[in-house]
Order: C-alpha cells, then sequence, then structure tokens
C-alpha cells in the first residue's frame, strides 16, 4: 500500500486555480521530485501536504489514515498540528530560530512534543542526526555563525528529528550560492540510498534524475507528466515537458 | 545649603521614580495587551483599539492629564481619586501608564510584524502550539529587534513624569521651584537637571548592556 495518497488536491487563490486537481501515489521508502516552471503549483503542493495552506478540495491519506477531507474540512487549528507532524518540511529559506543553536534547533520540538522520551536522549539523537550531516563540530553555532549550506543541513536534521512519514524539500537549494548546493544534494542523496520517503521541489533537474524514483511533472495546475526519471526526463512524452527541460538544459 | 538642596531635592526624585518605575511596571504587559488587540484579526476588536491609540498619541500627555484627573468630577461628579496626595499620584499613574502602553503597543506591533512569516512556518511544521510559538520562537527575536526604540522611550518617560506637576504631583521640578519662593533662589531648580542627567546616563549603561546581552544572534 502507499505510504502517501493524494486526490484531486484543488486550490484557488484569489479565485485563480493553483492546483486544478492533482493526485499521485507515493510508496514508502521512494523518492519523488516535483519539477515545473514558477507558477506551475508545484511549492502550493508542497504546502498544501504540510496543510500551511488548506486545500479547497481533495484528500490527503498517509499509512491508510485519511488526513485530510475537503468535503470535510478540519475546522480547529489544532486538528492540523498532529496531523502536520506525519510531515517534515525543508523550506528554500531554512527558517532556523536564530537565537538557538544548531543543536538546539534540532531537539526542539522533540523537547516540547514531550512523549516521554528523557532529555539526554533526545540530545544524544540531536547530536546523531548533526553527525550524519557532517555538523559535528557545528552544533554549538548559531544559525548567522553557519554558511547557507550548513544551515540548510541543520534545517534538515531538524526536520528529520521528528521521524516524519514524509519529508519534503521546498527548493532545498534555491537560496544558496552555487558552491554550496553540493553538500546540501550529497545529504539528501545520502537520505535517499537510506529509504527516506521523500518528496523534493526542484529545479536541479539533473540531481532530481539522479535521486528520485519517481518524478512528476507539474505545468499550469496539473500534473502534465509521471513517471521513473529515464521516462520523463531522458524521453518526455509530453510537450510542455520537453520546452521545459529544453530551457533548463539548454 | 548645597546638601539641604540635594537632600529636598532627593526627596522629590523618589516621587520621580516612584512614578517612573510603576508606570513601566503597568505599562509594558497592557502595552502588549493593546498591541495584540491593534492585530487581532477581527475588526470590532481592531478598530476601536486602533482609535484610542490615535486619540492617546495624537493629544499631549499633559492634557490627558487634567482630563483624567478632573474629568470624572466635572463631567459625572464623582471624586473618583479621592482627596490627597495618593488621589493625585493615582491618577497621574493611571494617565502615564495609558499613555506609555499606547506607544509601547506600536511598538511592540511593529517588533511582532518585523517577524519573517518562515519562523511561523518552520513552528507549525514542526508541531508547535501558538502559545509555544510566541513564547519559544517569536517573543526572544521581538524583544531583540524593540530594545532600540523602548529605550527611547522609557528615556523619555523619566523627563515626562515632571509633567504630572499639572495636578500637582509632588516630583523633583516641584520641590525646586519650592525654593524660588522659600529661599529666593533658582539654581535648586536647575539642580534637578543633574538628577535626571544621572538616571538617564544609568538607563542608557542598561540598555547598552541588555542590547549586548541579545547579540549573541542576528
Amino acid at each position: 500500500m502507499a505510504i502517501l495518497e493524494v486526490k484531486n488536491i484543488k486550490k484557488s487563490f484569489d479565485k485563480e486555480e493553483i492546483l486544478k486537481g492533482i493526485s499521485f501515489n507515493l510508496e514508502k521508502g521512494q523518492t519523488l521530485s516535483i519539477l515545473g516552471s514558477s507558477g506551475s503549483g508545484k511549492t502550493t503542493l508542497l504546502r498544501c501536504l504540510n496543510f500551511l495552506e488548506t486545500p479547497d478540495d481533495g484528500t490527503i491519506t498517509v499509512n491508510g489514515e485519511l488526513l485530510f477531507d475537503g468535503a470535510n474540512k478540519p475546522s480547529k487549528n489544532d486538528d492540523l498540528r498532529e496531523k502536520r507532524l506525519h510531515f517534515g518540511m525543508v523550506f528554500q529559506q531554512f527558517n532556523l530560530f536564530p537565537q538557538y543553536t544548531a543543536l538546539e534547533n534540532v531537539i526542539l520540538a522533540p523537547k516540547l512534543e514531550n512523549n516521554g522520551r528523557s532529555m539526554e536522549e533526545i540530545v544524544e539523537e540531536g547530536k546523531t542526526l548533526l553527525n550524519k550531516m557532517g555538523l559535528s563540530d557545528r552544533m554549538d553555532n548559531y544559525p548567522h555563525q553557519l554558511s547557507g549550506g550548513q544551515q540548510q543541513r541543520v534545517a534538515i536534521a531538524r526536520a528529520l528529528a521528528l521521524k516524519p512519514d514524509i519529508l519534503c524539500f521546498d527548493e532545498p537549494t534555491s537560496a544558496l550560492d552555487p558552491e554550496l548546493t553540493g553538500e546540501v544534494l550529497k545529504v539528501i542523496k545520502e537520505l535517499a540510498d537510506n529509504h527516506t520517503t521523500m518528496i523534493i521541489v526542484t529545479h536541479e533537474i539533473g540531481f532530481a534524475r539522479e535521486v528520485s524514483d519517481e518524478i512528476v511533472f507539474m505545468d499550469g495546475g496539473v500534473i502534465a507528466e509521471q513517471g521513473t526519471p529515464a521516462q520523463v526526463i531522458d524521453n518526455p512524452s509530453n510537450d510542455r515537458t520537453r520546452k521545459f527541460l529544453a530551457n533548463y538544459l539548454k | 545649603m548645597f546638601s539641604t538642596v540635594t537632600l529636598s531635592l532627593l526627596e522629590g526624585f523618589f516621587g520621580t521614580l516612584k512614578l517612573f518605575s510603576l508606570t513601566l511596571l503597568f505599562s509594558l504587559p497592557l502595552g502588549l495587551l493593546i498591541s495584540f488587540g491593534s492585530m487581532n484579526k477581527n475588526v470590532v476588536v481592531r478598530l476601536p483599539i486602533r482609535f484610542i491609540i490615535w486619540v492617546v498619541r495624537g493629544t499631549p500627555l499633559m492634557l490627558q492629564l487634567l482630563i483624567i484627573f478632573y474629568g470624572p468630577g466635572i463631567f459625572f461628579g464623582v471624586n473618583l481619586w479621592g482627596s490627597g496626595d495618593a488621589g493625585r499620584f493615582t491618577a497621574a499613574l493611571v494617565a502615564f501608564v495609558f499613555n506609555y502602553a499606547c506607544y509601547f503597543s506600536e511598538i511592540f506591533r511593529g517588533g511582532i510584524q518585523s517577524i519573517p512569516k518562515g519562523q511561523y512556518e518552520a513552528a507549525a511544521v514542526l508541531g508547535l502550539t501558538k502559545r509555544q510559538t510566541f513564547f519559544r520562537i517569536v517573543l526572544l527575536q521581538v524583544v531583540k529587534r524593540i530594545v532600540p526604540p523602548i529605550s527611547n522611550e522609557v528615556i523619555t518617560l523619566v523627563k515626562d513624569t515632571s509633567l504630572a506637576r499639572v495636578i500637582a504631583f509632588y516630583e523633583i521640578i516641584w520641590e525646586g521651584e519650592r525654593f524660588i519662593k522659600s529661599a529666593g533662589i533658582i539654581w535648586p531648580l536647575f539642580y534637578t537637571g543633574a538628577f535626571y542627567l544621572v538616571f538617564s546616563g544609568l538607563l542608557t549603561l542598561l540598555f547598552g548592556y541588555i542590547e549586548k546581552r541579545l547579540d549573541y544572534f542576528k
């Protein structure tokens, strides 16, 4: 069974329909990349999964649990809070908390979650995550003392600390200097190799081909084409996909 | 003579300090509450509060002191503040707290609204409640941003306390002026400036220290 089932997600802003009915499934341990030009709705789709935006219609099911049903929208904010934790989110602008060190950023949410784990355990786990990100010597640094690439890796560790079912990335390297994208992509690649379930919105076509099991190409609020990287990137059947790729690979 | 004057001015300065510190104590939290009101999504809450802020910031504090002290008696025939010094002090305190709370609320509002949306979104996807988001994430960042404008207001408050003289509240200028009549000398009145200077100097140092302490993050 798919870990994530998205059916017919629709979303409009000010009467302009950004998502016109998006459906896809994601299998556990797989990596899905969403490609598409600016304004195609890919970031909005990701934000709908995290409930940073509330979809107008459609359903979102994780592990067989119906998290969102457009026909029966949740009314209170607190209903969403628990459901959000199925998804981790890594933002384009990192959004680290500036007044906390790298380690404090990672352990803040697990600490507040208060599910009976001891403080030592939480701290140990935070350190392990930062080690995995190659930041063992940066744990006590504040965000402004870190490079963009390091900040983004802290943000990835922070998202992983809550053990989400699905980790989402919103253009994780778009705000980085070109020489810093490599270190972040490498970490994401390692996560993919370890079968972390991920959805990545990205402009890095080459990277998407390398790490993804599945590619979705979005255009004008719909999925124009979907398949393996070999199908969508190397051998696109859709005109718009071809045009998009031609522009990027130029 | 000098020490006599100094001692009695100190006594007057005690009144200044009392009004100053109690005004801060009450106006800071009240200002935070008003700022929440002025940012409320509901216009029925937001508009009246914005209106009150406009009136309070748009009229002289001296006038507000007079209206608050004499108004209840003149318009409603009630002696709200009682008689004597305690009543004058309470009326002055109410006027100052209200006035400064409105100024502080605008500083808080500016500080809170300057926090990037991404901070709220990051907190939301990490499952933090609204309360946790405010107290753990937003508040300290707001404090860091508002220390300079707050320090400005606080130093202005030290000197504004002298306005309470219009309702015969006893403070240092009052004490200094007394020597003109009682001893025919004016220098005690000028000398009061030294007290204000020393005190605002100390406050400047204190706020500089706070700013420095918050310098560990950007």
